[in-house]
């Protein structure tokens, strides 16, 4: 494989007395779907919080498009064009559709109005329809807030929010979960749509047939080590669960 | 999704049943029984200077709760509110006097005097984003603790007593009423809502308060910096509370370390009173305006209908218990359920 767009090289974090992670290794390349499986307190959520920026290592490399970096906020790694969808938390139910797409990136008003910081809400709606059309996602109307949305179309705003604006590499931790089978089928049709539109998508989940289903590539993470890394088809979901759990 | 087919529920609202349960309309016809209501008992209740006095008293507290109202929205509470008001009136006493003392021209020591008042404010805002943002205390710790700080540091300046001495040029700008209600400090509050009100609602600063009390988490990962936004509107409320220190200390041509007692209570109550949700991200800020306006104007129609006045609090107490019971009710309809 050639070089990958977005890779963490021995990676360690420790809070307090817990090891975290212990020398981490993972990658994503342009256009590759890789998943990150692993128990509870495994690392995937620490590792995360390290791919967006939310902490730093203790010690291990972040490596970009082949330059290292150092993410001293969430802020940084979505200017770099690394977007995360975090578990539960990617939206503000009391806000509208259009601006949660926008939130943090608003549109402001041409002149005046503008440098004062007056909202374009006319341009975001039209853009955010426009957008989560782009990436397979159909919502019933962007004027309205996320709360009147079923559990589903919220998670799809999420989604789609993620998607639309990541240019290079998007991270999705548990996008499936509390989600029906339909809806379910639609955000793995969404991770599709961001692969081949060249995106990495880093793919976190518990729900191991979405992952076999989806994945080019799966990163198996046990105790704070990487346990296996290994094509997605190289395994069987018998053999997968065995990696994770680590039981013979 | 079927259900949300039903017109009642359409997202633009339309029809008369959505138009009535629209939080501003039903305060407003609040205001407009009691209104109704205190008028027919006594009349003078529509008169000028009543409406002058409802004014004066409705200022101070509007400017307290503009504030309060960016708090709250953004899952915060400030308590300090009432005690940076009686100490910016404090502060700005002792400035006013003596600048007067000293001779300076009357208008530079006015306006020095309220740039006092509101630096004050801006300091103990400043003090309580420290204690949130980098002490990670809870905003409700946080303010308890200024409000205490604030109110001790005013009974020091002033050892418990008055601040007079302001030239005769402070009682004239606090109480010459132009159209028999509009003194100037009641005109740069109406001014300072309609900016509030366009700041709020259509700009980036107020969709960031909104996102952070709906959900700090999605803020932060949104790119936004939560921190520096919080301390932001502590600023602001600290220097609105500093302003308001002002008013009253126009009102009154004194600055009493007692003043802005219970302050933070009248900011709260028209927050909660106007519809701004106490878990965050909810409300909007007319809301807050006709809270103030139904709290402040309530006192003076007991006071003309001849109530004694330790119902009053009664009165203001059962107004709030019974505005959030409506805005319950009135949720749950725009729901559907």
């Amino acid at each position: 494989m050639t070089e990958p767009l977005y890779a963490v090289r021995d990676i360690r974090k420790s809070y307090g007395s817990v090891v975290a992670l212990n020398g981490v290794d993972f990658s994503v390349g342009a256009g590759e779907v890789v998943g990150l499986v692993g128990d509870n307190g495994a690392g995937k959520s620490t590792l995360v919080r390290i791919l967006s920026g939310v902490n730093p290592p203790d010690s291990g490399e972040i490596i970009l498009e082949g330059k290292p970096r150092h993410w001293r906020s969430p802020h940084d790694a979505l200017e770099a064009g690394v977007e995360t969808l975090y578990q539960d938390a990617g939206i503000a139910p009391d806000l509208t559709v259009a601006a949660n797409v926008f939130l943090g990136r608003e549109v402001l008003r041409k002149g005046l109005l503008g440098r004062l910081g007056f909202l374009d809400e006319k341009a975001m709606r039209d853009k955010a329809r426009q957008e989560l059309t782009r990436v397979g996602i159909t919502v019933p109307s962007a004027g309205r807030p996320v709360s009147k949305l079923s559990g589903g179309q919220r998670q799809a705003v999420a989604i789609g929010r993620a998607v639309a604006w990541a240019n290079k590499v998007i991270l999705l931790d548990e996008p499936t979960n509390h989600l029906g089978a339909q809806q379910s089928i639609e955000v793995l049709n969404v991770i599709r749509q961001a692969k081949a539109n060249g995106l990495g998508v880093v793919f976190i989940s518990h729900t191991l047939p979405h992952v076999l289903e989806v994945t080019d590539r799966v990163t198996v993470l046990r105790l704070g080590e990487v346990v296996a890394d290994r094509p997605t088809s190289d395994f069987s979901p018998d053999t997968l669960l065995k990696a994770i759990t680590g039981l013979a | 999704m079927t259900k949300n087919t039903a017109p009642a529920a359409s997202p633009r609202g339309g029809g008369l049943r959505d138009f009535l349960l629209r939080q501003d309309v039903v305060l407003l016809g609040i205001f407009a029984v009691m209104v109704v209501v205190f008028a027919s008992i006594n009349p003078r209740f529509l008169s000028l200077p009543a409406a002058a006095n409802i004014l004066q008293d409705f200022s101070p507290v509007v400017l307290m709760a503009i504030g309060q109202t960016f708090v709250i929205v953004s899952r915060g509470i400030d308590l300090s509110v009432g005690s940076t008001l009686g100490l910016s009136g404090v502060v700005m006493a002792l400035a006013v006097r003596a600048l007067n003392q000293a001779g300076v021209d009357p208008a530079l020591t006015i306006v020095v005097g309220v740039l006092c008042a509101m630096a004050t404010g801006a300091v103990v805002g400043l003090v309580n984003a420290f204690l949130i943002n980098v002490a990670n205390i809870t905003p409700f710790i946080a303010t308890l603790a200024t409000l205490g700080a604030a109110a001790g540091v005013s009974l020091v300046l002033t050892r418990g007593v008055q601040v007079a001495g302001g030239p005769t040029a402070v009682i004239y700008v606090g109480n010459l009423r132009y159209l028999g209600v509009l003194t100037v400090p009641v005109i740069a509050v109406l001014v300072i809502m309609a900016i509030a009100w366009a700041f709020f609602g259509l700009t980036r600063f107020g969709r960031w308060t909104y996102a952070i009390g709906s959900n700090p988490f999605a803020a932060r990962g949104a790119g936004i910096d939560v921190k520096r936004h919080l301390t932001k509107i502590y600023l602001l409320s600290g220097i609105l509370s500093g302003l308001a220190g002002a008013f009253v200390y126009f009102r009154l041509g004194s600055g009493s370390p007692l003043s802005g007692r219970g302050g933070e209570l009248s900011a709260v109550a028209a927050c909660v009173i106007g519809g701004i949700g106490l878990f965050g991200g909810t409300g909007k800020i007319s809301g807050t305006f006709i809270g103030a306006l139904i709290t402040t104007s309530v006192l003076s129609g007991l006071i003309l209908i001849g109530v004694e006045p330790n119902w009053q609090q009664i009165v203001v107490a059962g107004l709030i218990a019974g505005a959030v019971g409506i805005q319950g009710l009135s949720s749950a309809a725009r729901r559907g359920t």
